[in-house]
């Protein structure tokens, strides 16, 4: 193998299996979403789950020393703040996006206040024990689609995982069927005897407990620490990433993977230095979420025909 | 339900009005029971409350002689109570069998086995005689077929009690025959049909006993056998009725609203008007007739340029103002009074003074500063010239009543002095007093000289008004007929697609002035 040849694998490896690694925690929060939308609420709180369960996480695992518990933990932590929301969204009917973005500030606030409190204001960022990149024998030797494909952590098979059992549950079962009537038609939903109420506290619900387990992969899996920074628009990313997936699991994913390679090409060409400005870089993989939410390209048209509507029984 | 259904004093008070008061009603095994009544006679409330969506005040629901508790639709549902609304409770989205199975608990668990339900659906639409493919997308099917949907959804849950919430308010009459065939079937396999109308030739058709409602309480129940409509319709209105409007004979002038191969497209995209043409003359009432939903709205909205206009012409006395601003269409001589009073039609948080001049603001003006004055003057000459029931011009016009509010819209745009009027639906929803009442000057209006296009779906009311019917179906015009010769079987046909053969010839016949290209 000549030099640049090398170069070249060398590039397109370290990019694909960045793009993957990226991919993962917006991904995990778009399938959380995906149920949020599908039962009629537009949940743009994520974004500060997100950032509470990535605080979470880091702080069980830094006084415990264990993974899986801090991931459980930010779980949790998601779901219990989603119950706010939830709330807010279902039983007091306020504008979602209003209440998302409120909360949002909040949960901003609320995690600086105790990372500092928790830590006080020392220079040296404290890391922690995290999830490794598996090497799969064997298959993990391939070349090319070893490192990329089998050389992730356990959380990103989880995550893929949790997409297939997203699509079932949506699809083919009684549950996800009146969950999507409740956001298609709630009326109909109602007069079917489904309580549209319960569906959708349980769509929050669900997109809170997967935002809360993003934060724990950011941390767990990626970072290794914790800054008021980390989550730096992947929950809004991850609501382009339903759009873009059509409000379905399997599409999210592959939606997620093109986000992923998108951020990760900026990472991979400033590492091999190009002349194009960072910023600009930076700024791609947003300017592509920006452009699936605009409508631009479709989708108002198939998604749900309720999302934002709050339901009033009368 | 096995035999029979009983309710008992049942009394339900909404804020500020009595719906229910000491109402009783027999639903026997194996009959079709009419509920009769106008509206806000309190029909609908009692279903609701016998279907678990409104609770009620005081009174007692028994089954074959047995209280039951009716909290939500579930518990109806799983008495055998079942409803078809007014509006269909489909997800458009879904097909036909996940809208059957919605919110049901098979013994599958958790999974849905949409195969074994298309097999029961299946199953039960040839054994009542409604032709369905479980697979369709329900928001892809006709109106009549969707209706369909929403009976076996009823017949799948073994529903023993059927209530159908004016189930012929957008059929054809074809899809109505049919539609009666199948509650025949229902009644002789012993199931109880309730049908909730306040069109007597129906219930005169097809129902076996009827109860009728007025003021939310029952007046009478009667056999079918033993009564008709003339006692009927008195029961329902409390006092002699005879709508029938008298039409002076009168010769059509020069024509004033001309609409030239107009092609519009709805929200989603679709083409609902697909190269219309018509002409309205002055002193003429143009009837459209039409199943809701096949582009009369669009019609509308396009000729006064409220919506985009894809292609085509409209022409108000010869000039060409298609692309113009809706103010400007005003300002040439063309009116509208839309379907949607109170949301389109009026403000309704503002008052009766200011609904009075809604559009006319630039007239009642002093500098930049409004007239109130005479625009209040001119506001007390409408309430007085059209009989309007207000508490007074500052009362908000939200409180008045759908007739109230109906004559103050359309006075207000008769009083423009405009040459075209545009009028949709005018009476939907009005009770029969108020309905002569916008008969009266609608016919008032054509004498004057105006050109009047009215959109109706009320077959009784174009036959009455209009001095030709065109009869409109997906976009199109089918035919047009004079309403004076004109047969409702002819009219139906063409509101289902089907062109009778001689029909457009037969209604330009009549009639010189008009072209055959025109129509």
């Amino acid at each position: 193998m000549n030099g640049p040849q090398f170069a070249m694998t060398a590039f397109v490896v370290t990019w694909l299996t960045a793009s993957l690694r990226l991919a993962g925690p917006v991904l995990l929060a778009a399938l959380g979403e995906t149920f949020a939308e599908q039962s009629g609420v537009l949940n743009i709180g994520i974004e500060g789950t997100i950032l509470l369960g990535a605080l979470t996480s880091f702080l069980v695992s830094f006084y415990t020393g264990m993974i899986w518990p801090s991931l459980l933990a930010a779980l949790l932590v998601g779901i219990a703040a989603n119950m706010i929301l939830a709330w807010m969204y279902v039983t007091v009917r306020a504008s979602q996006v209003v209440a998302g973005l409120v909360f949002n500030v909040l949960a901003l606030g609320v995690a600086s206040a105790v990372y500092r409190k928790a830590l006080g204001n020392s220079a040296v960022p404290e890391s922690i024990a995290m999830f490794q990149p598996l090497h799969i024998p064997f298959l993990g030797n391939l070349p090319v689609i070893g490192p990329v494909l089998f050389g992730q952590t356990i959380l990103f098979y989880l995550t893929i995982a949790l997409a297939f059992v997203a699509h079932f549950v949506l699809f083919r079962t009684n549950f996800g069927l009146a969950l999507r009537a409740s956001g298609e038609n709630p009326a109909a939903a109602d007069s079917a005897g489904i309580s549209v109420y319960r569906m959708r506290y349980a769509g929050t619900l669900i997109s809170g407990a997967a935002a809360g387990m993003a934060g724990g992969y950011l941390v767990l899996a990626q970072v290794g620490l914790f800054r008021e920074s980390i989550v730096s628009g992947q929950g809004f990313i991850a609501l382009g990433i339903v759009i873009f997936g059509r409000w379905n699991p399997l599409k999210a994913t592959v939606a997620a993977m093109v986000f992923g390679a998108c951020d990760a090409l900026q990472l991979s060409l400033q590492i091999f230095g190009t002349h194009v400005p960072p910023q600009l870089l930076l700024a791609l993989p947003y300017i592509v979420t920006i452009l699936a939410i605009s409508g631009l390209f479709g989708g108002k048209a198939v998604q749900p025909a309720a999302l934002m509507a709050p339901y009033i029984k009368d | 339900m096995k035999h029979t259904l009983e309710m008992r004093n049942i009394v339900k008070r909404f804020p500020g009005v009595l719906a229910n008061n000491n109402v009783n009603l027999t639903i026997q095994a194996g009959e079709i029971h009419a509920l009769l009544g106008e509206n806000g006679a309190g029909k609908s409330t009692l279903m609701q409350i016998l279907y678990g969506f409104h609770s009620m005040d005081s009174g007692e629901i028994l089954i074959d002689g047995e209280t039951v508790r009716l909290g939500s639709p579930k518990d109806a549902i799983a008495l055998g109570i079942g409803m078809v609304h007014q509006e269909f409770m489909l997800v458009r989205r879904f097909s036909v069998v996940e809208n059957t199975v919605l919110g049901l608990r098979e013994g599958n668990g958790p999974l849905l086995d949409l195969r074994r339900a298309s097999e029961k659906l299946k199953d039960l639409s040839n054994r009542h005689g409604l032709a369905l493919d479980p697979a369709a997308e329900v928001g892809l099917l006709p109106i009549g077929v969707q209706q369909r949907v929403e009976i076996l959804k009823l017949l799948y849950r073994d529903a023993r009690l059927l209530i159908l919430d004016e189930p012929t308010a957008v059929l054809t009459p074809r899809e109505k025959d049919q539609l009666f065939g199948v509650l025949r079937k229902l009644r002789e396999d012993g199931r109880s049909v309730v049908l909730v109308t306040h069109k007597l030739a129906e219930i005169m058709e097809i129902a076996d006993r009827v109860t009728v409602m007025r003021d939310g309480q029952v007046v009478a129940t009667r056999e079918i056998g033993s009564t008709n409509g003339q006692e009927l319709t008195r029961l329902m209105v409390g006092r002699e009725v005879n709508l029938r409007a008298d039409k002076s004979a009168q010769k059509p002038g020069a024509a004033i609203l001309q609409v030239e191969e107009l092609r519009v497209r709805d929200e989603t995209g679709h083409e609902k008007v697909r190269g219309l043409n018509l002409e309205v003359h002055a002193g003429e009432i143009l009837g459209i007739a039409g199943v809701d939903g096949n582009g009369q709205s669009e019609l509308a909205e396009a000729v006064m340029h409220l919506r985009e206009i894809k292609s085509g012409r409209v022409i108000l006395k010869g000039a060409d103002v298609t692309r113009l601003s809706v103010a400007l269409h005003r300002t040439l001589g063309i009116s509208y009074v839309p379907a949607d009073r109170r949301h389109v039609g009026s403000v309704t948080e503002m008052s009766v003074a200011d609904n009075a001049i809604l559009g006319l603001q630039r007239k009642y003006r002093r500098g930049i500063f409004r007239g109130i004055r005479e625009a209040r003057e001119s506001a007390r000459g409408l309430v007085a010239r059209f009989g309007i029931r207000t508490g007074g011009i500052d009362f908000a016009a939200g409180k008045l009543s759908g007739g109230n509010l109906q004559k103050l819209i359309l006075g207000r745009e008769i009083m423009r002095g405009s040459a075209a009027l545009v009028v949709e639906h005018p009476t939907r929803g009005l009770d029969v007093g108020a309905v002569e009442a916008v008969w009266g000057e609608l016919l008032r209006a054509r004498q004057e000289g105006k050109a009047i296009l009215l959109i109706s779906a009320e077959l009784e009311e174009l036959l009455n008004l209009a001095d030709r019917i065109a009869v409109m179906f997906e976009g199109r015009i089918m035919g047009v007929v004079d309403a004076a010769g004109a047969s409702v079987e002819e009219i139906g046909l063409m509101m289902a697609g089907i062109t009778a053969p001689g029909a457009a010839a037969a209604g330009l016949g009549n009639k010189e002035a008009h072209r055959g290209e025109t129509l």
